[in-house]
């Protein structure tokens, strides 16, 4: 396969995979707002931190400046209508790459989302369905070829990567909430947002607290939202991806100090652990382009 | 249903007789379309709206700085040509191709045939087409024009005649194909009324006429060379790879050895190319012998190609035969080069560069189409009896003051078929852009893209003017 489409299709992946999960992150915070009093912390400008473009981000602070500015400005990078554009873009050269129904699927993903103008939460799950239903065709119908294995690699290098953001960003925050009852309601906010509430309460049936929502988050290897799953799937993939030697033990290494004693319970050890897998998920990312996008002798 | 075809028109209409009747051959076709309720019409058009959508067939526009993909414009009511006629114009096409490679080859060599028609070779040595930097090479076979597309259009009396030798990079091949199958799902019992002549081998065609282009034997790696997303014909190229399982490489996916052997970039590293079927114009191919700043080309790959490390297809430099002055002279060269009468007819063409030419085209201007010889795309035109006394003043000047800028044509009447315009049917002119491969053999496609002005009265067929098509049925 061409560098340069392999390239395309890693970030086509890439781009409706984050479109998702900034979906996901905007409703299950906007309904968790319903739950928490006036007088705590209802400031969601902690979600322009997550995706990463505080900067750019000069309005007023309030519900709607904070929403417009994640869900439309095409200004911002870590919108998700600036993530759907660039995948549309990346989509055109691959026109002949993708089953039909795959490409169909992405075209009402979409005309859907820029159909409507002024987004609500409906809205938002109709983005998540389709994006879901675009992974859906491409698992349960695609060729196991190339193709598939730059869109997985695309895939869950961006979940992972959206997974650890979260996670950091529930533990920066939880200090603004006086009340513990409501850091309890955070946690299952966030299991919301990654559709593993069910999941983790079939396997803790007690009371939610930071050290167990942690481990099911980042350790349980069995739930497709925690951070081993999607590690466990890159180094699967990479089997099946020539002389590929280096970017398996980046990967490899990703989760060593994960599993270390009491480090969930410890915020500045996890803070500085996530930091590093962040830092490991850029290192694996230049790597791959390195390795598979700018051959070029 | 009030027949929309009555008022009797100049034109020949394929599917109308004189006295307004169906001809024979059209009757099921005709009975299928003109008996059918407003709300059948209707219908009909939406099946084919979602058929096309779901297929996705598009072609690509840019409007206000914005990329737009637009559904492909098939009109339903198919053009209808007899095997027999088909036959002819056929072994016409073949011939044409035959002589004008051997032109082109000519050209880049001995010019014989020039230094026998001086004006023309003056004209030629002057002409942007002609790129002297291709002179001697020798493409495999000496064929330079391996892919072409041949307007023809029909005039009044229903004759074909050929209007433009389009030699560089002819498109609209994957809207026949696909026309073919939309209509084979929208239209199954009227096709199956019909022997229609298949056309689904072109693409195992194409892969081996550029299979014939390549220098070496055995397995090669063909590619298709696109100048990316942003042009109209990204959606055929798109098709045609996939067709023919190749890879569809832009120029920054390609790249020279040392030695002059071009590679693309994979994801195993470099991997030889064999043969580019390029869509890139000759210009913009290498922006070290051409364009230099052209970021469609790769640099040095004139130089490959020159040293037989890459077949290039079209061989640059064939779009010196495009020319509106060397159209004129292909019955000449048919004669010249294969010794034979040409099979098919073409419109009179007046150069003003000779004088006689001109004397003539000066007095019957309003009468005449003018063309400038070197621009494309229709610019430049000038169509006499419809222009202003002014109009034609001011052109005979442009004429007087660069005489062998211009040819000029008689205008023909094109031929007109019924087509659906909304739910009632009205004749709108057509042309056939049917195309023509050269490899170890000649091909010709049964039928061809054929293209219809939408707007009444309209003679301009091109999909970004409004222009829509229609399957071609070449049947027995």
């Amino acid at each position: 396969m061409l560098s340069s489409i392999a390239e395309k299709i890693y970030w086509l992946s890439r781009y409706i995979e984050r479109i998702e999960n900034t979906s996901r992150l905007i409703n299950v915070n906007s309904d968790l707002l319903l739950d928490i009093p006036h007088d705590e912390s209802n400031d969601l400008k902690h979600l322009i931190k997550i995706t990463g473009h505080i900067k750019d981000f000069k309005k007023k602070n309030t519900k709607e400046n904070v929403f417009t500015f994640l869900i439309e400005d095409e200004n911002n990078p870590s919108s998700i209508k600036y993530s759907i554009e660039m995948a549309k873009m990346n989509s055109r050269y691959l026109l002949t790459m993708l089953p039909k129904s795959a490409w169909e699927q992405f075209n009402n993903l979409y005309s859907d989302f820029n159909n409507n103008d002024k987004k609500n939460s409906e809205d938002l799950y109709q983005i998540i369905r389709n994006s879901q239903r675009f992974f859906a065709i491409i698992s349960d119908g695609m060729q196991r070829n190339d193709v598939f294995n730059f869109i997985k690699l695309g895939r869950f290098i961006e979940r992972a990567d959206m997974l650890s953001r979260i996670i950091e960003d529930q533990i920066l925050r939880k200090e603004t909430y006086v009340n513990k009852y409501y850091q309890n309601l955070q946690w299952s906010s966030v299991l919301k947002s990654i559709n593993g509430y069910e999941s983790f309460k079939t396997l803790n049936k007690q009371n939610l607290n930071q050290e167990i929502v942690l481990n099911f988050m980042i350790m349980e290897s069995l739930f497709p939202r925690s951070i081993k799953y999607c590690v466990d799937k890159l180094d699967e993939v990479q089997k099946y991806l020539p002389k590929s030697v280096q970017i398996k033990k980046t990967t490899k290494k990703l989760l060593d100090g994960f599993s270390k004693q009491n480090i969930y319970k410890n915020d500045k050890k996890i803070l500085k652990q996530l930091d590093n897998f962040q830092l490991g998920l850029i290192m694996l990312d230049k790597e791959i382009s390195q390795r598979f996008f700018l051959t070029d002798s | 249903m009030k027949n929309q075809n009555t008022q009797k028109n100049n034109f020949y209409d394929e599917y109308l007789n004189d006295k307004n009747k169906p001809r024979r051959l059209f009757l099921s076709a005709y009975n299928y379309f003109f008996k059918q309720s407003p709300s059948k019409k209707k219908l009909l058009a939406k099946v084919r709206d979602s058929v096309i959508k779901t297929m996705g067939v598009t072609f690509r526009v840019y409007d206000n700085n914005k990329l737009i993909d637009r559904e492909w414009p098939l009109d339903l009511i198919p053009r209808i040509l007899k095997e027999k006629e088909w036959i002819e114009v056929k072994s016409g096409l073949e011939q044409r191709i035959k002589a004008i490679n051997l032109f082109i080859h000519d050209v880049y060599h001995k010019q014989k045939f020039l230094n026998q028609n001086p004006i023309l070779k003056s004209l030629i040595l002057e002409s942007p087409n002609y790129l002297k930097e291709c002179s001697g090479v020798v493409p495999k076979n000496k064929i330079w024009a391996n892919i072409s597309g041949t307007d023809l259009i029909k005039d009044h009396r229903g004759k074909f005649y050929v209007l433009e030798d389009n030699l560089r990079v002819p498109s609209g091949v994957a809207y026949m194909l696909e026309n073919r199958n939309v209509m084979k799902k929208v239209v199954t019992d009227l096709f199956n009324k019909y022997k229609v002549s298949p056309i689904d081998d072109y693409t195992s065609q194409l892969y081996t006429c550029l299979s014939n282009a390549s220098y070496i034997n055995g397995n090669k790696n063909i590619v298709i060379l696109s100048p990316g997303i942003f042009n109209s014909a990204y959606f055929e190229h798109a098709y045609l790879a996939q067709q023919m399982g190749i890879d569809l490489v832009e120029a920054a996916d390609l790249f020279l050895s040392k030695d002059n052997f071009v590679y693309m970039k994979t994801i195993n590293g470099k991997k030889k190319v064999d043969v580019i079927y390029r869509r890139v114009n000759d210009n913009y191919l290498d922006p070290k012998v051409w364009i230099k700043d052209s970021s469609l080309g790769v640099s040095g790959i004139i130089k490959s190609w020159k040293e037989k490390k890459v077949a290039i297809v079209n061989a640059p430099g064939s779009g010196v035969a495009d020319d509106k002055a060397v159209y004129a002279f292909v019955p000449k060269m048919i004669e010249y080069y294969l010794g034979e009468k040409p099979k098919l007819k073409q419109v009179k063409t007046y150069l003003c560069a000779f004088e006689k030419d001109m004397k003539y085209v000066l007095e019957n201007i309003h009468k005449l189409v003018l063309k400038p010889v070197n621009e494309s795309g229709g610019y430049g035109i000038l169509i006499g009896p419809q222009a202003t006394k002014k109009e034609l003043k001011e052109y005979k000047l442009k004429i007087i003051s660069n005489p062998r800028n211009f040819v000029a044509q008689p205008l023909i009447k094109l031929s007109t078929t019924p087509t659906l315009i909304n739910t009632s049917i009205q004749p709108r002119h057509i042309d056939l852009r049917p195309f023509i491969l050269s490899g170890n053999k000649t091909f010709v496609t049964n039928g061809g893209l054929t293209r219809v002005a939408l707007k009444k009265g309209s003679i301009i067929v091109n999909s970004s003017q409004g222009g829509g098509s229609k399957d071609t049925w070449v049947v027995s």
